[in-house]
C-alpha cells in the first residue's frame, strides 16, 4: 500500500515539468515544499480507493483458493455417500484431505468393537505397517477428552497447554501416536464414530475460524458415511459368521448321517461276509482230512481273500465317518492319500478314470487330525471325479516336499470339464455348486481345514481342459513339532518307499 | 473237556463256529443274546467266550461287564465289526482278554482260543 502511494507521488514529481506552460510559470509551483504538499494531497485522495482495490484483489486470490478447498471437500463428502466399503471410504478421505490441504500426514481412526479400541483405517503419509500398529484404547485420555468436549476440533498445542502436566503428557503422547497436530472428531449425534487426525508440513501452519467451522461441517457429513460403512462392515462380518455356522451345522448333520450309515453298513456287511468267509475257511481246513480238488481249493481261497477285501473297504468307509474329534497326530500324508484312493478306486475304475499318484522323497509328517486330512483328499478327488464325469479321464495326485521353501505341496489335477472363469473365485464359497445334486460345501470345508493348519489352497483351471488344485502346508510349525524319535525314523521309512 | 461259548446274534455265525470248534474237540454252546449268554455262563461255566459286541438288547459290552464281575477267571474274546479305538479300549478296560475283527480268520481264532485254554490250564494246575 505504502509502496503504491510512493510510486504515485514519484510519478507526479516526474510529470511536473510537463505541466502546461501557464501552470509552470506560477510562482507557487516553484516553491520547494510544493511536491511534498502535492504528494500528501494525492496520498489522502488515493488511500481509500487503493485500499479497497488491494483488499478486493487480496480477497479474490485468497478466498478463491479457500473456496476451492472447501468446494472439493464438500464434493468429496457428497461422493462418499455412495461408498459403503470402510477401507475405500477411509482411503478416499485421507488422500483427498491430505492433498487438498497440503498436509504432511492424515489418519482416519475408526472403532474396532471386537478389540474395544480405535484403529487407523487408512493413512496419508503413513506406511501401512506403521499405522497398523496404532491402537487407541476406548478409555484412552484422548477419547475421553473428545467424548467430553464434543465435536470441536482439537488443536494439540492448545489442548496440551490447557491440561495439568500428567494429563497433558498422556494427551501429547496420544496426539503423537496419531502423528496429529489437529484432530477432528466424527460424531453422529452422541456417538463417536471416528477421528480424523492430521499434521501440517510447516510447523507454524495455522487454521482460522472459517476453517474450523468448515471442518466441523465436513465432519458431520463424513460421520454419517463412516457410520454407514461401519454398519456394513459389521453386517458383512455377521453374515460371514452365519454362513460359517450354517455350513458347520450342515456338515455336522451330513457327517453324523454318514457315520450312522457307515456303522450300520459295516455291521450289515460284515456279518454276511463273516459267514461266507467262515464257511469257505471250514471247507478249506477240511483238506487236512480229505484232499480237495485243486480248482475247488483255488475258488475257496479266492472267496476268503475277496471277503477280506470287501470288509477292508467298509472298514475304511467307517474310518472316514468317525474320529472328527480325534486328537492330532504325526501323519504320513502318503498313507492318508493311499487310504483315500483305495476308497474311490472302485468308482473311478467304473467310470473309466485313470487314477495315478506320485510321492516325492522325504516328505515330513504333518501334525494333524487324520479325519480332516482324509476329508481334504476325499473332497478334492471326488471333485475331480465329478468334474470328469462318465466320459473317462485322468486324475493325478502328487505330494512333494520343496526343501528350500520348506513347503509340503499337494497337487490334484484332472482332465475334467474345468471351471468357468467367472466361477473360479466363487469356487471356495459355501453353498456354491454347479450341480443340482450337491450342497456345495466340499471345497469350502476343504479350504477351512487347510487354513486351520496354516496352509493355502489355490486352483488353476481352464474350461473344458481340466483343473489343478495346489495345496501348500508352509508353516514349519505344522510338521516340525514331532519328537526327534519320529524324525529319526523318517529316513529309513522313505528309503523303503523309494525302493 | 475244553468248553467254549459262542455269542452272536447271527445264527449262521454261531453255527459254523460251533461246527468248527466241535471238530477240534471243544464242547460248544451258542447264545443269540446277551441274556442267554449270561445264563449259559452260570449254568455251563465255559472256559472261553467268543462275544460279539454289536447285538440288539443287551450288547456285548454289557454282557462282558456282567460276566467278568461274576466270573473274572473266564477268558473273553471280543468279536467286532467295528474296531474303533474307543470301543476296543473300553472292552479292554472292562476285562476283555483279546479282540478280533470280522470277517474272522479261523486259523488265528483257533490259535488264540487254544492259547487261552492252555493259559487257564496252567494257572489252574498249582491249585488243583
Amino acid at each position: 500500500m505504502g509502496a503504491s502511494l510512493f510510486v504515485f507521488g514519484a510519478c507526479t514529481i516526474y510529470l511536473l515539468p510537463f505541466l502546461p506552460k501557464n501552470f509552470s510559470g506560477a510562482k507557487w509551483i516553484a516553491h520547494p515544499l510544493f511536491p511534498v504538499f502535492l504528494m500528501t494531497l494525492i496520498c489522502i485522495a488515493a488511500y481509500k480507493p487503493l485500499d479497497f482495490f488491494y483488499s478486493e484483489i487480496f480477497k479474490r486470490v485468497l478466498f478463491k483458493r479457500k473456496s476451492f478447498i472447501h468446494m472439493s471437500l464438500i464434493h468429496l463428502a457428497e461422493e462418499l455417500r455412495l461408498v459403503l466399503d470402510l477401507q475405500e471410504l477411509a482411503n478416499l478421505v485421507v488422500n483427498t484431505f491430505g492433498e487438498v490441504l497440503h498436509l504432511k500426514m492424515v489418519a482416519m481412526v475408526v472403532p474396532n468393537l471386537a478389540k474395544e479400541s480405535f484403529e487407523i483405517a487408512s493413512g496419508f503419509g503413513w506406511s501401512v505397517t506403521d499405522y497398523r500398529r496404532v491402537h487407541l484404547a476406548q478409555n484412552a485420555a484422548l477419547i475421553s477428552l473428545i467424548q467430553e468436549s464434543g465435536p470441536h476440533v482439537l488443536v494439540r498445542n492448545s489442548v496440551v497447554r490447557a491440561e495439568a502436566w500428567q494429563e497433558a503428557n498422556r494427551l501429547a503422547h496420544e496426539f503423537d501416536m496419531l502423528q496429529a497436530g489437529w484432530i477432528i472428531p466424527l460424531f453422529l449425534k452422541e456417538n463417536l464414530v471416528g477421528l480424523l487426525g492430521f499434521s501440517a508440513e510447516q510447523s507454524d501452519r495455522t487454521f482460522d475460524k472459517t476453517d474450523f467451522h468448515f471442518f466441523r461441517e465436513f465432519a458431520a457429513a463424513l460421520a454419517k458415511n463412516v457410520h454407514n460403512a461401519l454398519t456394513v462392515r459389521e453386517l458383512k462380518a455377521a453374515n460371514l459368521e452365519l454362513q460359517d455356522t450354517q455350513s458347520r451345522l450342515v456338515q455336522a448333520a451330513k457327517l453324523s448321517a454318514i457315520e450312522q450309515l457307515a456303522t450300520g453298513l459295516a455291521h450289515e456287511i460284515h456279518n454276511p461276509l463273516t459267514i461266507i468267509s467262515g464257511k469257505a475257511q471250514i471247507l478249506l481246513l477240511q483238506k487236512e482230512r480229505a484232499p480237495l480238488d485243486e480248482r475247488v481249493e483255488e475258488v475257496l481261497k479266492t472267496i476268503v481273500k475277496q471277503t477280506k477285501r470287501a470288509a477292508d473297504i467298509t472298514r475304511k468307509l467307517l474310518m472316514f465317518s468317525q474320529g472328527s474329534g480325534a486328537p492330532k497326530e504325526m501323519l504320513r500324508l502318503e498313507q492318508v492319500l493311499q487310504d483315500t484312493l483305495a476308497l474311490v478306486s472302485y468308482q473311478t475304475s467304473l467310470e473309466g478314470i485313470e487314477l495315478t499318484q506320485s510321492i516325492g522323497p522325504n516328505i515330513p509328517r504333518l501334525y494333524a487330525n487324520v479325519h480332516e486330512i482324509r476329508e481334504v483328499f476325499l473332497n478334492l478327488v471326488l471333485n475331480a471325479v465329478q468334474s470328469i464325469g462318465a466320459r473317462g479321464g485322468k486324475i493325478h495326485v502328487e505330494i512333494r516336499y520343496l526343501n528350500r521353501e520348506r513347503i509340503i505341496e499337494i497337487q490334484v489335477s484332472d482332465t475334467g470339464r474345468g471351471i468357468e472363469k467367472e466361477n473360479v473365485e466363487k469356487l471356495f464359497n459355501p453353498f456354491f455348486t454347479t450341480r443340482h445334486d450337491a450342497l456345495g460345501l466340499g471345497l469350502f470345508v476343504t479350504k477351512q481345514i487347510i487354513h486351520r493348519y496354516g496352509g493355502s489352497i489355490r486352483v488353476e483351471s481352464r474350461a473344458r481342459e481340466g483343473s489343478l488344485f495346489i495345496i501348500c502346508f508352509s508353516d514349519a510349525q505344522t510338521f516340525a513339532t514331532g519328537s526327534t524319535e519320529e524324525n529319526a525314523s523318517l529316513p529309513s521309512l522313505y528309503l523303503s518307499q523309494e525302493q | 473237556m475244553k468248553k467254549l461259548l459262542v455269542v452272536d446274534d447271527e445264527m449262521e455265525i454261531c453255527e459254523f463256529l460251533k461246527l468248527f470248534f466241535e471238530e477240534r474237540g471243544f464242547l460248544v454252546d451258542t447264545a443269540l443274546t446277551g441274556q442267554d449268554a449270561v445264563a449259559l455262563v452260570e449254568s455251563k461255566h465255559p472256559h472261553v467266550i467268543l462275544l460279539d459286541i454289536n447285538m440288539p438288547g443287551m450288547d456285548g459290552m454289557m454282557t462282558l461287564k456282567l460276566v467278568k464281575q461274576k466270573y473274572p477267571q473266564v477268558k473273553v474274546i471280543m468279536v467286532t465289526a467295528l474296531e474303533t479305538r474307543e470301543k476296543i479300549e473300553e472292552a479292554m478296560r472292562a476285562g476283555a482278554d483279546n479282540y478280533i475283527t470280522k470277517p474272522l480268520s479261523l486259523e488265528y481264532l483257533e490259535k488264540d482260543v487254544q492259547e487261552k485254554v492252555a493259559h487257564l490250564a496252567l494257572s489252574n494246575q498249582p491249585s488243583a
